[in-house]
């Protein structure tokens, strides 16, 4: 006996598409995407950092909220060449990718440097950086040639933050003051991922899950962190009467 | 349905609408069936399946315990309740040129059933008669042998890829005569392109999955890179790496033009054959604990074709170019080692450490009201009412 909706394929459901035609994916999806990052960047806490980071959005927290991955890829990618978004390697795990707004961040890296030496050249890299390119890392011909950065230059921008050493040579994108970020971020995420193993049967409602306290290790919103676990896949995420259920996937590095 | 049917008479569909149409909803409708099984008679893990293409009858199966058993998939009895039977066994009391150790995979030779070749970790590949079952020859190779395939396609001659790992050189493909050298790592599959009968993809323990062209043996035609050159988003030892862990798994689509590569990052790609861009098709996490290779099927003649990739101990199915996953395939007690589709019924066979083969057929639309009352008028074998209805005093004349 098989209680669940047998799997239709898209052909023979004509009349079924026609009917709800308002649920399906519509054409201005882009606008989604748009919207899904806002909000989750809404759920950034940023008094903790004294305002000085912009919010961050890390790519798979998207995942989460839609359901096909191929299509918020290619609209991030979008939104990327045109300008609009950061995309940024952050260094503890090859597949996470931190997403912030290019306004965002010009305003948040100024602000720190004002009133430092270095204000200049990161003023010209963020010129080069923002409308045009789209790369997260810089190897050393690029930025003497392309963008006609001296040594000393390139010293200042790693020295402000906005460059981070990857190997001789080369340089991620970083955004300044991003540290203490990873470091919380690693510790909430470790401790909410613990408080789902522990509970009975290691799973629990994603509506108990937000409504959890937070102990001293998690320093971000609950929501914040579901979504990321939700959409890097460290849960399993099932769909229940009561609601969605997140059960812990053993396996797990973290 | 009959909108399909009524197009294909009246002409105004093609042909091959209404057979992909249907073919997609059987595939849909895959479940374990409980009427179909296939005997058991290995004694340790599955590693390999491979069904004839020819008549797609009979069906070939490796063991971690050496031994290959020949199944009959055909269902001669008019019972809806069949067992595969195995035909012949080439076990270890019954013969003595049997693998010493696990046989990791066999293929059919493709134009006829009249052969098959087996390769296992006893370091030698065998080609067998099927009417004897007996070696007509054996190749020795100097390490464990990985994987090996025979080009479907190939017509003017036939050659056998294996890869294999060894100590002291590098890792090489080698073929009858040939000897491809280029991996770091030891290689774990080795696949022909249904396409182009001179086209090889190798995947290896070095990240790395190459494309070569056996007409010149010097070097691979391209490396394929997850990153598609865009040089900044990998970290410098990744950079021009397929994957960001082993590559275990090999599988082109059916017509050639893709191919699928599965790895231990948890991930899968599907790249464009021709060109070896990465699609950049994400189907999410694909869980993927193997050591050794693993074998997985693309479906073929469906019209969103779906990729069947063994998961832990389920069988994930994921749609090939939207990458969304389908469903989960539940019934395998341990690890699903590989999975074999058949085209013709839709049906999928997967064998796992469980020493089970188990059989996924469609599920049939279930018979209308009117059958059933013809069936009983008939006298048919099928009881209409099931006998716990059935009381003692009611009559069928009323």
């Amino acid at each position: 006996m098989s209680r669940k909706r047998a799997l239709i394929a898209d052909t023979f459901c004509l009349t079924k598409r026609r009917r709800c035609a308002a649920d399906s994916v519509t054409a201005d999806g882009a606008a989604d995407i748009r919207s899904s990052l806002q909000y989750l960047m809404t759920l950034f806490s940023r008094k903790l950092f004294n305002d000085s980071l912009p919010p961050v959005v890390l790519k798979h927290q998207l995942y989460s909220l839609h359901n096909d991955k191929t299509s918020v890829d290619k609209q991030v990618n979008e939104l990327r060449e045109n300008g609009d978004l950061l995309m940024f390697q952050l260094g503890f795990d090859s597949e996470a990718f931190a997403l912030v707004f290019a306004e965002d961040y010009r305003t948040k890296v100024l602000q720190g440097e004002a009133g430092r030496e270095t204000l200049g050249t990161v003023e010209k890299f963020l010129a080069k950086l923002i409308p045009g390119c789209s790369d997260l890392s810089f190897n050393k011909e690029k930025m003497l040639k392309e963008f006609l950065f001296t040594d000393p230059a390139i010293t200042q921008l790693v020295k402000s933050g906005v460059l981070t050493v990857r190997d001789a040579g080369s340089w991620w994108l970083s955004i300044p003051n991003s540290g203490k970020f990873i470091k919380y971020f690693i510790k909430g995420r470790k401790a909410v991922l613990g408080m789902v193993k522990k509970s009975k049967y290691g799973e629990i409602l994603k509506t108990e899950l937000e409504g959890h306290h937070t102990t001293s290790q998690v320093k971000f919103q609950m929501k914040y962190h579901i979504h990321e676990i939700m959409g890097a896949e460290l849960v399993e995420s099932i769909q229940t009467t009561s609601g969605t259920l997140l059960r812990y996937v053993d396996g797990n590095v973290n | 349905m009959l909108s399909f049917l009524y197009a294909r008479q009246s002409g105004l569909d093609d042909p091959v609408r209404l057979r992909r149409a249907e073919s997609t909803r059987r595939v849909l409708s895959l479940e374990l069936n409980h009427n179909r099984d296939v005997d058991r008679i290995h004694g340790n893990g599955i590693n390999t399946l491979d069904t004839e293409v020819i008549d797609g009858r009979y069906m070939l199966s490796g063991g971690s315990d050496g031994v290959i058993v020949i199944y009959d998939l055909e269902n001669n009895s008019k019972k809806p309740q069949y067992t595969c039977k195995a035909i012949c066994t080439v076990g270890r009391s019954v013969c003595r040129h049997v693998h010493k150790f696990s046989v990791e995979t066999v293929q059919w030779y493709p134009h006829d059933t009249g052969m098959f070749v087996s390769s296992s970790f006893d370091k030698t590949m065998k080609v067998w008669d099927t009417e004897t079952l007996k070696p007509a020859e054996e190749f020795q190779f100097d390490g464990n042998v990985y994987c090996h395939h025979m080009s479907p396609v190939a017509r003017k001659q036939s050659l056998v890829a294996g890869v294999f790992s060894d100590q002291t050189k590098p890792s090489a493909c080698e073929m009858v005569n040939v000897s491809l050298t280029g991996h770091r790592g030891e290689i774990l599959s080795v696949r022909w392109s249904p396409r182009y009968d001179h086209i090889l993809a190798t995947a290896s323990t070095d990240s790395r999955v190459r494309i070569w062209d056996v007409r010149r043996a010097s070097g691979s035609l391209f490396t394929l890179d997850q990153h598609n050159g865009d040089k900044s988003k990998a970290s410098s030892e990744a950079v021009n790496t397929a994957h960001n862990g082993r590559v275990n798994g090999l599988c082109f689509t059916a017509d050639g033009l893709h191919l699928l590569s599965t790895g231990t990052d948890d991930r899968m790609r599907l790249w464009n054959s021709g060109t070896g861009e990465n699609t950049l098709v994400n189907y999410g996490k694909v869980v993927n604990e193997s050591r050794k290779g693993l074998k997985f099927t693309v479906s073929r003649g469906c019209s969103p074709e779906f990729v069947f990739v063994p998961c832990g101990s389920s069988v994930a199915v994921y749609g090939l170019h939207s990458g969304e996953l389908i469903t989960m395939l539940r019934g395998h007690y341990n690890n699903v080692d590989c999975c074999e589709f058949h085209p013709d019924y839709q049906e999928l066979y997967s064998g796992g450490k469980d020493c089970n083969i188990l059989a996924w057929v469609p599920v049939l639309r279930q018979p209308g009201i009117e059958d059933d009352e013809t069936n009983s008028k008939r006298g048919g074998t099928q009881a209409a009412i099931n006998p716990a209805f059935e009381d003692a005093w009611s009559s069928d004349e009323d």
